[in-house]
């Protein structure tokens, strides 16, 4: 039996290969880049998937081994494989123009790396629109160690944000008229509504001030009328995992999205948080999560109830949401909640509210150490009554700011609550549970900024797009930080390829490490990489039409170890 | 320099438990007015010692096996870069003592890798209350090594956890089953 025909069956992790050598362990993977087609039940249309579906298969790797990867391209145009958060040799990397030049019609690729990581990731295309077509798939790496953390059974939940239109008809739309897609526009009743409550100059100041941004209040989704997926199933087509009540069932969570954030919750259950863009982090019990376009979160839940539990993805703007089903028997359905109401855009959120920045520097708030808030001074409040402290929630202490995340603006409309009461994570809250860089003082400081002119749907980083600007360079060896400022009105999740981004959430030696980093309207946030993998390396929004439209940048690492900076294929 | 380790090992052996004032639940095992989940153990009734280490997050062994009514000494060692605990108690009452843990970890009494000894004084000036012992349970810093010394009861469900936010949840916990 051919590989090919076993390929076509869909099958994961095709032909296992084991190689004599030593205890050197190789897994071979075919995949197959395909037209098909999308039924959402809300539509159908043809996309682009793997081994003939979308999402594509889940690619099961082991920490430690040698994968070989055959994609072959049975489109007629070009495509590429990007490993998403994979640390690998930047000409194993998938993006056509900076790791390769893409593989042409007809043709097989033979991707070739190492497994040096564990956790949660995705693969995608890297070319034109094809991922926000379907081309997309999850990659679970077994760790060689141990976790820190245990469970029963697994689920892959891969979100995406499925739209009936194909992604170049979209582009196309979106560069004739930003709102295009945007069906929540202010109108001229809300005009007439808001001079009744605020006046007559007040709602035209507000109004003039929107324009000259050439925003709106209600510009959280620029890509609407979407159909949102779990695992490729819309809610009526109610993607299901089974448990037994009791176990520990670990949920991955894989945003797919093209430019759909999502904030994920259980309800009625706790999710305890171990796991974001692949790395263990210090667990942490939460009620509801966000999760922006290209992260991932892996959380454990224990449903301890023979019954149906929804696993709910509603998306930032509340424009769309879709319900899956943990199920102790096949054929449950779990209920799903009415979208929440849509959260407005604030001035905070435009970055005009100066008297609230001095807060913002994130590096300098030590999270939540409420030993270190002064007004959080237990001893200076007289009227607490000691003997209803047991299981005191802080978060719905009088004088605590309501909705309190440091990671957005203060006084953003776009803070989360969680839903049913609780706990919202909040990057904060992220800690490293092994750091895997020592702590040291960056070596030189970037200035990002997240630029776009919404009008004429152009994005960009310091005012340039991709195809104006000169590459970052960055050198072998050093720490650099990055200073984001987002003067954008949209949230910009901002992807590194090949290296680390250490996200300076004030916990230090904790800080966690991603691959994708949110950056909030109106915000400025650090990050901080160790430059350790030659080569060039892309940069960039990971909304799909942002990407496209500019905000984009080459990454260049000068130095560095010989052998790795050849620019020839790994052997294979 | 000898004396002066040996006290602070023996601070780094102190429970951290807000319970028995408030919750009349956890003052059975709290106090060990002996009850469903068993009573301090003497020293001199001691029939057995078991091992017990802490890594993160999780213990070896994984779940542990009594007789009703045997007294065992437990040494315990955490092995891992976290702070850790090892508490014999009901599942209900591993629920109850986790939000207090978790007012520990937010008044800075409980960093991820210390125990907070000013910040827990502090806490103890502002709110009259802070951290006790408790025959039942150890919390200890890592490299730590502690006791616990339990006669355990006929006929209860009982688990040993780590109430340490988030440990207990992500599956720092395991069964005692109780042998006749």
């Amino acid at each position: 039996m051919s590989r090919l025909s076993l390929l076509n069956a869909g099958v994961v992790g095709l032909s296992l290969l084991v190689l004599s050598a030593g205890d050197i362990s190789a897994a071979e993977y075919s995949l197959s880049v395909d037209r098909v087609k999308i039924d959402t039940g809300d539509f159908t249309r043809m996309g682009i998937g793997y081994n003939g579906e979308t999402p594509g298969p889940v690619l099961r790797f082991k920490e430690g081994e040698d994968v070989t990867i055959k994609v072959t391209n049975n489109l007629d145009e070009s495509t590429s494989i990007h490993w998403h958060g994979l640390i690998l040799p930047y000409q194993q990397d998938g993006v056509p123009g900076i790791s390769y030049d893409g593989i042409d019609p007809g043709e097989t690729f033979t991707y070739n790396f190492p497994i040096v990581q564990s956790g949660t990731y995705w693969f995608h295309s890297h070319s034109g629109f094809q991922e926000p077509d379907g081309a997309y798939g999850a990659i679970v790496i077994e760790p060689e160690k141990r976790e820190p953390f245990r469970y029963d059974r697994e689920y892959v939940v891969q979100l995406t944000d499925a739209h009936p239109h194909a992604g170049d008809r979209i582009m196309r739309n979106l560069k004739m008229s930003a709102d295009y897609y945007n069906r929540k526009q202010e109108t001229l009743l809300d005009f007439f509504s808001d001079v009744k409550d605020k006046g007559l100059s007040a709602t035209v100041d507000d109004r003039m001030m929107w324009g000259d941004m050439r925003m709106m209040p209600t510009d959280i989704e620029d890509l609407q009328g979407f159909t949102p997926l779990i695992n490729g199933k819309s809610s009526s087509q109610n993607w299901t995992g089974i448990f037994k009540p009791g176990e520990r069932v670990r949920l991955r969570f894989i945003n797919s999205s093209a430019m759909t954030y999502f904030d994920i919750r259980v309800p009625g259950l706790k999710m305890t948080v171990v796991q974001a863009d692949g790395n263990n982090v210090q667990p942490v019990t939460v009620d509801e999560f966000r999760v922006a376009v290209a992260e991932t979160y892996d959380v454990i839940v224990q449903p301890k109830e023979d019954k149906a539990y929804a696993v709910i993805a509603e998306s930032m703007g509340r424009t769309a949401s879709v319900r899956g089903t943990l199920a102790s028997r096949q054929g449950m359905v779990a209920d799903l909640p009415p979208l929440r109401e849509d959260p407005r855009l604030t001035m905070a959120d435009m970055g005009m509210d100066h008297g609230n920045m001095a807060g913002m520097d994130h590096s300098k708030m030590p999270g939540m150490d409420h030993s270190k808030m002064p007004g959080m001074d237990h001893s200076k409040m007289p009227g607490m009554d000691h003997s209803k402290m047991p299981g005191m929630d802080h978060s719905k202490m009088t004088g605590a700011a309501k909705n309190n995340d440091a990671f957005y603006a203060a006084g953003s409309g776009l803070v989360p609550s969680a839903a049913d009461g609780g706990k919202f994570l909040s990057y904060s809250d992220l800690k490293a549970q092994k750091p895997l860089y020592e702590d040291r003082e960056a070596t030189r400081e970037i200035e990002l900024r997240l630029t776009g002119n919404m009008e004429r749907y152009i994005w960009s980083i310091n005012g340039e797009k991709y195809e104006d600007a000169d590459p970052i360079v960055l050198q072998y060896g050093e720490r650099v930080r990055f200073k984001f400022v987002n003067e954008t009105m949209m949230t910009h999740p901002m992807h590194l390829h090949g290296m680390w981004t250490i996200l300076d959430n004030g916990n230090g030696k904790w800080d966690p490490i991603k691959h994708t980093v949110s950056v909030a309207p109106g915000t400025t946030m650090y990050t901080e990489t160790e430059v350790d993998a030659p080569g060039q390396w892309a940069f960039h929004c990971h909304l799909s039409y942002h990407a496209d439209s500019g905000m984009f940048r080459k990454v260049v690492v000068k130095g560095g170890p010989k052998s790795a900076s050849l620019s020839s294929q790994k052997g294979g | 320099m000898k004396k002066r380790y040996a006290l602070y090992a023996a601070a780094a052996v102190i429970t951290l438990s807000l319970s028995s004032v408030y919750n009349p639940a956890l003052a059975g095992a709290g106090h060990g007015k002996s009850g469903k989940t068993g009573a301090p153990g003497k020293a001199s009734e001691v029939t057995r010692t078991i091992n017990v280490t802490m890594s993160d997050n999780f213990y070896e062994p994984e779940s542990l096996t009594v007789k009703e009514g045997e007294t065992v000494r437990f040494v315990v060692k955490n092995a891992g870069e976290f702070v850790h605990e090892f508490n014999i108690a009901t599942a209900e009452m591993h629920k109850a003592h986790a939000p207090e843990m978790m007012m520990m970890m937010k008044h800075g009494v409980l960093e991820a890798d210390k125990i907070n000894r000013d910040a827990a004084k502090k806490m103890q000036e502002s709110m009259g209350h802070g951290m006790h012992d408790d025959p039942n349970s150890v919390l200890l810093e890592p490299g730590k090594t502690g006791e616990v010394i339990w006669t355990f009861p006929e006929n209860a469900e009982l688990e040993f956890a780590c109430n340490v936010p988030g440990h207990y949840e992500s599956g720092m916990v395991g069964k005692i089953k109780l042998s006749h």
